[in-house]
């Protein structure tokens, strides 16, 4: 296992490694399911998990109300015990409430936080860096912002903006890049280097391949629920820098992602469920997938051959 | 010849005389430099050859002096996009009348078209002429308009001369779509970057890319093309981010700004025809800083 946290004077470091996002495990009456949300836990930390992030949008985080958020938080901390450490997410709309949610994930005794851009206000980039500036001020936490324009109504968060961000918050230790855009990382890597040479680009999705050529060392992915031995195997891949023996185990992971993108996160659930894990059903306003979408899902996973090779059940 | 794609393959840009005649004469240095410093395969009239603001006439001259020029030494592709479908088919009739080696095709301009409707265009531009067609993805310039996975597949099942494509999204969800989706019918399929993106697209399965810096840094391309085939990643590294500034630097005002620096690198090629803007002497003066910084006036020859 290979990351690490040192507390510094300058700027806090940890290197995630590959972070695995678990989904959130919902009872028939819309309650969380904490039985089976254990049994996720054990899985991950079997399965190859460097991190857990939590509760990341593949774990519903918005459709959570504030005391089920901390609880989950709470009940991934206990479970993990120590074991790898334990990213929590605390994007909001509000950047109060999102330095609240800072402020009770280190007392909770997460290793770090992660937040995207506020929802709703599609805020122009002045307004972001004083958004994650504060959310940083209010917690020692090594910070992770995540760019994710297509999720978040068109929002990037510019490389510019990032530096300026470096520059005001010693603990803004890294970039989660779900933009999947070459030119953004590049220069984002590139400018970076000269303000805060350790500054990390993690990627947020399962396109590790370029992401770690251009210089990522690590990543978020939501497929690690459905496909952990291809996603590990990936990543290590990734991480020696063996770009063509990575290839095959792309573009099957492109094929699963293709194939559970149109029905996101319902689809993810399903495609769990398919794999011997029930989660449960996705909360409102989600609703799960029609019976023609499930069908065209079972359809394209059983064409994935690489799934023949990853655990089923728990 | 046989067309292979890789490298890093250089797409000229178009020289004109003060009064924005041509200027056939630059040119043909414009060719030899580039062939002489490593380009693997010449390419006209792209976008950064001002295509569109070239007359059809214009067009077939400049391509017979680039295939005569070249002589063989690497493969010659025409790009052939125009406005009308009607012109377009002409040039690629020239071309292969002249003895080009290769035709290069984007999707239709400003009708965007459906995904039937270029299918139908690329059948009938296949079946056109007897040259390797290379086809021309470039979503972000053209308001969402692209191949997908499916359209590739449905092409490569009939069109046995669709050899490639210029992969110009530059990014890595869209990139593997087509290469999952095209190297299952057809293995030996080339995907080529629009621009010098070779760092992220090598490890990807990419054959090679255009250039748009190859008029001012050719050692540098080919320095950044050696080393990811031969896995030396940090200076890919190094080379790829100094390449993704020039990209920066350029695409503003592109080409003008590319022209304003071969001034700089003693390679001037003359103006550039409106509605795009020639580069002001403060641009000039403002690009030779920037090259400076980087060390390319010290690392890439001057003059011809």
């Amino acid at each position: 296992m290979h990351m690490s946290t040192v507390p510094s004077a300058a700027s806090p470091v940890f290197a995630p490694g590959l972070v695995h996002t678990p989904f959130t495990p919902f009872a028939s009456d819309g309650g969380i399911d904490f039985e089976r949300y254990g049994r996720l836990v054990e899985f991950h930390l079997r399965e190859g998990a460097d991190s857990i992030a939590v509760p990341m949008h593949a774990g519903e985080s918005v459709s959570l109300p504030l005391a089920k958020r901390h609880r989950v938080l709470e009940f991934v901390l206990e479970r993990v015990a120590g074991r790898v450490p334990v990213i929590a997410h605390v994007s909001e709309s509000g950047t109060s409430m999102a330095a609240d949610l800072a402020r009770h994930a280190q007392q909770a005794g997460a290793t770090a936080i992660v937040a995207n851009v506020p929802y709703y206000w599609t805020p122009p980039q002045p307004m972001l860096v004083e958004h994650f500036a504060q959310i940083a001020a209010a917690v020692r936490l090594p910070m992770f912002v995540h760019n994710f324009p297509e999720e978040m109504g068109g929002v990037k968060f510019n490389a510019a903006s990032a530096i300026e961000l470096i520059e005001r918050s010693p603990n803004f230790i890294g970039l989660v890049d779900s933009s999947l855009d070459w030119q953004y990382m590049i220069e984002l890597l590139m400018l970076s280097r000269r303000v805060r040479p350790s500054f990390a680009l993690l990627s947020g999705s399962e396109y590790l391949i370029s992401a770690h050529a251009i210089g990522a060392t690590g990543s978020f992915c939501a497929l690690a629920g459905i496909a952990p031995k291809a996603v590990r195997r990936l990543h290590e891949l990734c991480m020696a820098e063996r770009y063509e023996a990575a290839r095959p185990v792309q573009d099957a992971i492109a094929a699963l992602r293709m194939a559970i993108k149109p029905g996101g996160v319902a689809a993810l659930k399903a495609a769990s469920q398919a794999m011997g894990r029930d989660c449960g059903s996705v909360q409102p306003p989600l609703s799960p997938l029609s019976e023609a979408d499930g069908a065209r899902l079972s359809l394209a996973l059983s064409k994935i051959e690489m799934l023949g090779d990853e655990p089923r059940g728990w | 010849m046989p067309l292979v794609l890789k490298g890093v393959m250089q797409s000229p840009v178009t020289p004109l005389k003060a009064d924005f005649s041509p200027d056939l004469e630059t040119f043909e240095r414009l060719l030899d430099f580039h062939v002489r410093t490593g380009a693997t395969a010449i390419s006209w009239p792209h976008h950064k050859g001002e295509s569109l603001n070239l007359t059809i006439a214009e067009r077939k001259r400049f391509a017979e002096v680039a295939v005569r020029t070249v002589a063989g030494r690497v493969p010659v592709s025409i790009h052939v996009s125009a406005l009308a479908v009607e012109d377009s088919i002409d040039l690629a009739r020239h071309a292969q009348a002249i003895g080009a080696d290769a035709i290069i095709a984007i999707t239709p301009y400003f009708w965007n078209p459906s995904p039937q409707a270029i299918h139908d265009w690329f059948m009938r531009l296949g079946r056109e002429v007897d040259l390797p067609i290379i086809a021309y993805n470039s979503p972000s310039y053209l308001d969402g308009v692209e191949f997908t996975g499916e359209l590739i597949t449905s092409l490569l099942e009939k069109l046995p001369n669709l050899v490639a494509m210029k992969e110009a999204s530059f990014d890595s969800e869209k990139f593997l779509e087509i290469s999952r989706a095209a190297l299952a019918v057809r293995p030996d399929f080339s995907l080529v970057a629009g621009v010098e993106f070779l760092l992220p697209s090598i490890p990807l399965g990419g054959k090679g890319s255009y250039s748009s810096a190859g008029a001012i840094c050719p050692n540098l391309c080919t320095r950044l093309y050696t080393s990811c085939v031969e896995g030396r990643w940090d200076e890919a590294r190094d080379c790829q981010y100094k390449l993704s500034q020039l990209w920066q630097l350029f695409r503003d005002q592109y080409p003008s700004s590319l022209k304003g620096g071969m001034v700089i690198m003693g390679r001037p090629v003359g103006p550039t025809r409106p509605p795009l803007p020639t580069a002001s002497d403060k641009r000039i003066a403002f690009i030779a800083e920037q090259l400076g910084e980087l060390g390319i006036l010290d690392s890439e020859p001057h003059g011809w």
